[in-house]
C-alpha cells in the first residue's frame, strides 16, 4: 500500500518534470513554427504579402520568390561558418593541449587571453577589428574588411575559445597513463598523441566545432561591420532587408535554413553521432 | 578509332574557340560598360529589388555588373566615414537630413548634368552641384479604418488626434534612427509649436501619445497592423500603401501641421563619390533612376512620390497610390519641410533618447 | 614524457594575443581623445568622454539595464535549461538525439527572423495573451515590445540553445551511480539534486552562467529589435553612437566601460564562487 503511493507520487513528479521541460521547447520552437507556417501562406486576391497564422492559403509561392541575394548570402554564411569552425579547431586544439599539459608559470594568464574573446562584447570586437583592418590597410595597401579573410578572422576570433573550452574539459579528465603506457610500449610521443590522445579528444573537437559553426552562422554584431558589397552574410542580409521590406519570402528562406540544418544534423548523426559530438564530458571514450 | 577521337577533340576545341571569340566580340560590340562593376549604396529588400528588376538588366546588357551595398543611408554614410572617403561604393542614396554633413566632408563629386538627360524632367530645386533628387516621400498618419469606426473615434487629421485613451499602446512611431525618423519627429515638433532649435514640445507630444513601439523596420509595423497590436502608425506613406496591399483596411492622412501647412516631406538625393573609378557608369545609373519607367515602378511598389514630372502624371492613374499620396504640385508645396541646416542631429537624437528611454 | 607541450601554445597564443591586443588598442585608444563629430577626433589626451559617461545618469542607467537584462537572461537560461539538459543527458532512447537536434536547430535561426514569430505569439490577441487573459492571471495583455522583459525573452532565444548544450555536457560528467547511491540511502529526489548534483555541477554552472552573461552583454540585435527603441543597452548605444551619430571616441568610451564591467563582473563572480565552495567545504 505504502509502496504504491510512493510510486504514484514519483510518477506525478516525473510528469511535472517533463511538463516543465516541454516549456523550454515551446519557448524555443514556437516562433519557428509560426515562421514556417507563415512561409506557406500564399498571396490571395485581397492581400499580396501577408503575415497570417495559421496560414489560410497554403502555397509554396514564396519559396520560388526567395531573392537570389539571400541564397548567395546563405551560401557565404555556410562557407564562412565551415571555415571558421575548421580554423577554430586548428588553433583551439593545440592551445588546449598546451594549456593542460605544460606547466608554464603564467598559465592562468595565458588561459585568460584565450578566453578574452568571450568577454569582449561582440559589437566591440566588430568595430575594433574594422579599425584594425583600416590601420593594416593604410600601412600595406591591402584592406581585409569585406574579404573572406577579414570576416573569417572575426569569426575565428570568437569561435576559438569554444574549442579551447571543450577540448580542455576532456583533457583534464583524460588519464595520462594511457598515453605513457603507449610510449613505454615503444610508441613515439607523436604516435601516442595521434593514436591515443587525438581519438579521445575528438568528441570535444566536434563539440567545439559545432559551437564555432553556430556562433559564426548566427553572428550579426561582428559581420555587420566587416561585410562589403556582394559579400554579405545571411543574418546581416536579413537584418538589412527587413529595414525596408516585408515579404514572406524571408520566412521561406528561413524555413529553408531550418531544413538545411536538419539535414546537416542528420549527416552528423549518421557520421559521428550527435551524442558523441556533445559528449565532451563523460568518460571521454566514445566510439 | 584513335584518330577519330583526336579529330572529335580537335573539332570541339575549334568550336569552343570560335564560340568564345564570337561571344567576346558580341559583348565588346554591344557593351558600353564592358567589365565595369558599379557599386551602389542603397536600402536592401524590395527597394533594391526594384532596381534589380529594371536597372540591373539594362546595365548587364551593356556588359557591366552592379553590386549593392545594402543598408540605410545612415549606415552607408557611417561606412563612408569609417573608410575616410574611400567609399566602398560609387553611387549612394542620401537623405535630406544628411546633406549638410555630406557637404561638410566633401566626399562627393561634381555632377555632370549632360550625362543625366532625365534631369530635364525634374524641378530645379532638386538639382545641386553635387547631388540630384531621387524621390519625394510623404510622411503620414496611417490608421485602421474599421477599428477606428468600432471604437467610435473620429478619423485623425493632426498628430494631436492620436492622444486619446482609446489609442493608448496601439500606436507606433518611427524610431529617430530609421530613415523617416528625423522627418516625422520634425513634423511633430512643428505641429506642437516647436521648431528646429526647440524640440521639447514635440517630445512632450510624443510622450502623450502612449506609443507601443518605435519602429526601425517597416515590416514590423505591417505585421503589427495584421496582428491587431497597433491601429495607427506614423510614418512613410509607402508603408501604409504596402499594409493596404497586404489586406489590412488602412488609409493615410496627411496631418495638418499648422495654418496652411499640411503633410511632412522627406527628400531623397543621389550623389557620386569622388573616389569612384567609374563615374560615367555612376551617372548612367542616376539617369536610369530618374527615368519615367523606374520612377513609376518605385511609386507603385514602394509608395514614393516620383520627382520625374511625367511619372507623376502616370502615377495618378494608380488607385491605391492616388489615395495614399498627394500628387498635386500645389499641395506638395504646402508640406512641412525640415530645415536641417538649423538642426544639430546628434543633439536631436540625444534629447530623443533621453525622453523616450524607459 | 619528454614533449615540450608549451611549444604548441605559441602559434595560437601569438595569433589570439595579437588580435585581442591590437584591435582593442586601436579602437579603445580613441576614447581618450575629444570627439569632434563625423568620425574626427582631437589630438590632445583627455578624459572628457569618461567624465561624461560617469556623470550622466542616462549612460549609467544604460549600464544598469545592460547588466540587468544580461543577468536575468543568464539566470532564466539556467532555470529553463538545466532540467532539459538533465533530462536529455539521462535519457537512454533515440529521443535524446531528436531533443538535442531541436535545441541546435532553434539556435540556427537568427533572432531577426524569430521576431516575426514572436510578434504573432505575443500580439494583443495572439495565443499567449488569450491564454493569459483567459486564465485570469492578468487583466491586461502582456507586450514584449519596448520593455526589458521583451529584451530578456529575445536574449534567451539566443542563449538558451547554447546553455542547454553546455549544461548537457556538464551533467554528462556527473556519474549516474552517485545519484543512485544517494537515493538507495533514502535521500529524497530533490535532496539528491540539491546535495549531490548541484554542488558537483556548480563549477560548470558558473562557467555556463558567465559565458551566457558575456554573450548577452555583447548582443545588440535583441535589444534593437524587441526594445522598441526604448530600451537602451550599452551595445545598442554603441551601435547608435558609431553607426548613426558617427562619434567614434564616445562609442569607444562606451565600449571601454562595457568591456571593463564585463571583465570586473567575471572576476568578481569567479572569486565569489571560490569563496562559496571554500565555505561549503568547511561546513561539511
Amino acid at each position: 500500500m505504502r509502496f504504491s503511493r510512493h510510486r504514484s507520487t514519483r510518477l506525478l513528479g516525473r510528469l511535472c518534470f517533463y511538463a516543465y521541460c516541454s516549456l523550454s521547447y515551446i519557448f524555443l520552437l514556437s516562433p519557428i513554427v509560426v515562421v514556417i507556417a507563415t512561409s506557406l501562406n500564399g498571396p490571395s486576391s485581397t492581400s499580396e504579402a501577408s503575415f497570417k497564422f495559421p496560414p489560410e492559403n497554403l502555397s509554396l509561392h514564396w519559396y520560388w520568390n526567395i531573392p537570389s541575394a539571400q541564397l548567395e548570402a546563405l551560401g557565404l554564411s555556410f562557407g564562412l561558418a565551415l571555415v571558421s569552425a575548421i580554423f577554430a579547431c586548428l588553433l583551439g586544439v593545440p592551445a588546449a593541449l598546451g594549456l593542460v599539459r605544460s606547466n608554464l608559470p603564467g598559465k592562468a594568464l595565458i588561459a585568460a587571453v584565450f578566453r578574452a574573446p568571450l568577454q569582449i562584447p561582440s559589437i566591440v570586437t566588430g568595430i575594433a577589428l574594422l579599425q584594425l583592418f583600416y590601420v593594416i590597410g593604410d600601412a600595406t595597401g591591402f584592406y581585409w574588411q569585406g574579404t573572406l579573410l577579414g570576416l573569417a578572422i572575426g569569426h575565428i576570433f570568437v569561435a576559438t575559445p569554444f574549442v579551447v573550452g571543450t577540448v580542455t574539459a576532456i583533457l583534464q579528465r583524460f588519464d595520462r597513463r594511457l598515453e605513457e603506457a603507449a610510449v613505454i610500449h615503444g610508441a613515439t610521443p607523436w604516435r601516442a598523441l595521434r593514436r591515443v590522445t587525438i581519438p579521445v579528444i575528438m568528441p570535444g573537437v566536434y563539440a567545439g566545432a559545432l559551437y564555432a559553426f553556430m556562433v559564426s552562422f548566427g553572428d550579426v554584431p561582428i559581420a555587420i561591420f566587416l561585410t562589403a558589397p556582394g559579400f554579405v552574410t545571411y543574418p546581416v542580409e536579413i537584418f538589412y532587408a527587413l529595414e525596408n521590406d516585408f515579404d514572406p519570402s524571408l520566412m521561406a528562406s528561413a524555413t529553408l535554413v531550418i531544413f538545411i540544418c536538419l539535414l546537416a544534423l542528420l549527416v552528423v548523426q549518421k557520421a559521428v553521432g550527435l551524442d558523441a559530438l556533445l559528449k565532451s564530458g563523460g568518460t571521454g571514450s566514445t566510439r | 578509332m584513335k584518330k577519330n577521337k583526336a579529330m572529335t577533340f580537335g573539332i570541339l576545341v575549334a568550336a569552343a574557340t570560335i564560340g568564345l571569340t564570337t561571344a567576346n566580340l558580341n559583348t565588346a560590340m554591344a557593351g558600353q560598360f564592358d567589365g565595369v562593376t558599379l557599386r551602389v549604396a542603397t536600402w536592401g529588400g524590395s527597394w533594391k529589388e526594384n532596381m534589380e528588376e529594371l536597372i540591373v538588366p539594362k546595365f548587364e546588357a551593356e556588359g557591366g555588373k552592379i553590386e549593392f551595398v545594402t543598408g540605410s543611408p545612415q549606415a552607408n554614410f557611417a561606412k563612408l566615414v569609417a573608410a575616410r572617403g574611400n567609399a566602398p561604393f560609387d553611387v549612394m542614396e542620401i537623405l535630406d537630413a544628411q546633406v549638410a554633413d555630406m557637404m561638410e566632408l566633401g566626399y562627393l563629386r561634381e555632377l555632370d548634368f549632360g550625362l543625366i538627360p532625365n534631369t530635364s524632367n525634374i524641378a530645379d530645386f532638386q538639382k545641386s552641384e553635387n547631388m540630384v533628387g531621387s524621390w519625394d516621400s510623404q510622411e503620414v498618419i496611417c490608421y485602421h479604418v474599421d477599428k477606428f469606426e468600432e471604437l467610435g473615434i473620429p478619423r485623425p487629421t493632426t498628430y494631436k488626434d492620436l492622444v486619446r485613451p482609446e489609442l493608448a499602446g496601439k500606436i507606433s512611431f518611427p524610431d529617430i534612427n530609421s530613415g523617416g525618423g528625423l522627418a516625422n519627429f520634425g513634423g511633430v515638433v512643428h505641429a506642437a509649436g516647436g521648431d528646429e532649435t526647440n524640440v521639447q514640445p514635440g517630445l512632450d507630444l510624443i510622450n502623450d501619445m502612449q506609443i507601443l513601439k518605435f519602429w526601425s523596420r517597416g515590416g514590423e509595423t505591417l505585421a503589427q497592423f495584421q496582428s491587431g497590436d497597433i491601429i495607427a502608425s506614423v510614418g512613410n506613406a509607402g508603408w501604409c500603401l504596402r499594409t493596404k496591399k497586404a489586406g489590412v483596411n488602412v488609409t493615410s492622412v496627411h496631418p495638418v501641421i499648422k495654418e496652411g501647412v499640411v503633410g511632412v516631406a522627406k527628400v531623397g538625393w543621389l550623389g557620386v563619390m569622388k573616389s569612384s573609378e567609374v563615374p560615367e557608369a555612376a551617372h548612367w545609373f542616376i539617369n536610369e533612376y530618374l527615368s519615367e519607367e523606374f520612377q513609376v515602378l518605385f511609386a507603385t511598389k514602394s509608395g514614393l512620390v516620383p520627382i520625374n514630372k511625367k511619372a507623376i502624371e502616370t502615377i495618378k492613374e494608380d488607385p491605391i497610390a492616388a489615395e495614399m499620396l498627394v500628387l498635386d504640385a500645389e499641395e506638395i508645396a504646402k508640406e512641412q519641410r525640415i530645415d536641417y541646416s538649423k538642426v544639430t542631429i546628434s543633439d536631436w537624437t540625444d534629447q530623443w533618447n533621453r525622453s523616450v528611454a524607459q | 614524457m619528454y614533449v615540450r607541450w608549451w611549444l604548441l601554445l605559441i602559434p595560437p597564443f601569438v595569433i589570439s594575443f595579437t588580435l585581442v591586443a591590437a584591435s582593442q588598442f586601436v579602437f579603445l585608444e580613441s576614447s581618450f581623445f575629444k570627439d569632434l563629430g563625423l568620425g574626427r577626433i582631437g589630438d590632445e589626451f583627455v578624459l572628457d568622454n569618461y567624465v561624461q559617461f560617469v556623470t550622466d545618469s542616462f549612460f549609467l542607467r544604460a549600464l544598469w539595464v545592460t547588466i540587468k537584462t544580461s543577468g536575468l537572461a543568464a539566470l532564466f537560461t539556467l532555470i529553463l535549461g538545466f532540467p532539459v539538459a538533465y533530462m536529455i543527458a539521462r535519457m537512454r532512447s533515440q529521443w535524446a538525439m531528436i531533443l538535442l537536434a531541436g535545441i541546435v536547430i532553434s539556435t540556427f535561426i537568427t533572432i531577426v527572423i524569430k521576431v516575426y514569430g514572436l510578434i504573432v505569439i505575443f500580439s494583443a490577441n495572439g495565443m499567449f495573451n488569450q491564454a493569459l487573459l483567459g486564465s485570469g492571471l492578468a487583466s491586461r495583455p502582456f507586450s514584449i515590445f519596448g520593455n526589458t522583459s521583451g529584451v530578456v525573452i529575445g536574449l534567451m532565444h539566443f542563449t538558451l540553445g547554447f546553455g542547454v548544450l553546455l549544461l548537457y555536457s556538464i551533467v554528462q560528467t556527473i556519474p549516474k551511480s552517485l545519484e543512485d547511491a544517494a537515493q538507495i540511502h533514502g535521500a529524497k529526489r530533490w535532496r539528491v539534486y540539491y546535495r549531490v548534483i548541484f554542488p558537483l555541477a556548480l563549477p560548470g554552472i558558473t562557467a555556463m552562467l558567465l559565458m551566457v552573461f558575456n554573450m548577452c552583454m555583447g548582443a545588440f540585435t535583441s535589444a534593437a529589435l524587441l526594445g522598441g527603441g526604448r530600451v537602451f543597452t550599452l551595445p545598442v548605444l554603441i551601435q547608435r553612437t558609431v553607426m548613426m551619430d558617427i562619434k567614434y571616441s564616445l562609442g569607444a568610451t562606451i565600449a571601454a566601460v562595457l568591456l571593463v564591467s564585463v571583465i570586473a563582473i567575471n572576476i568578481l563572480s569567479i572569486f565569489l564562487v571560490r569563496r562559496m565552495r571554500a565555505a561549503h567545504l568547511v561546513m561539511v
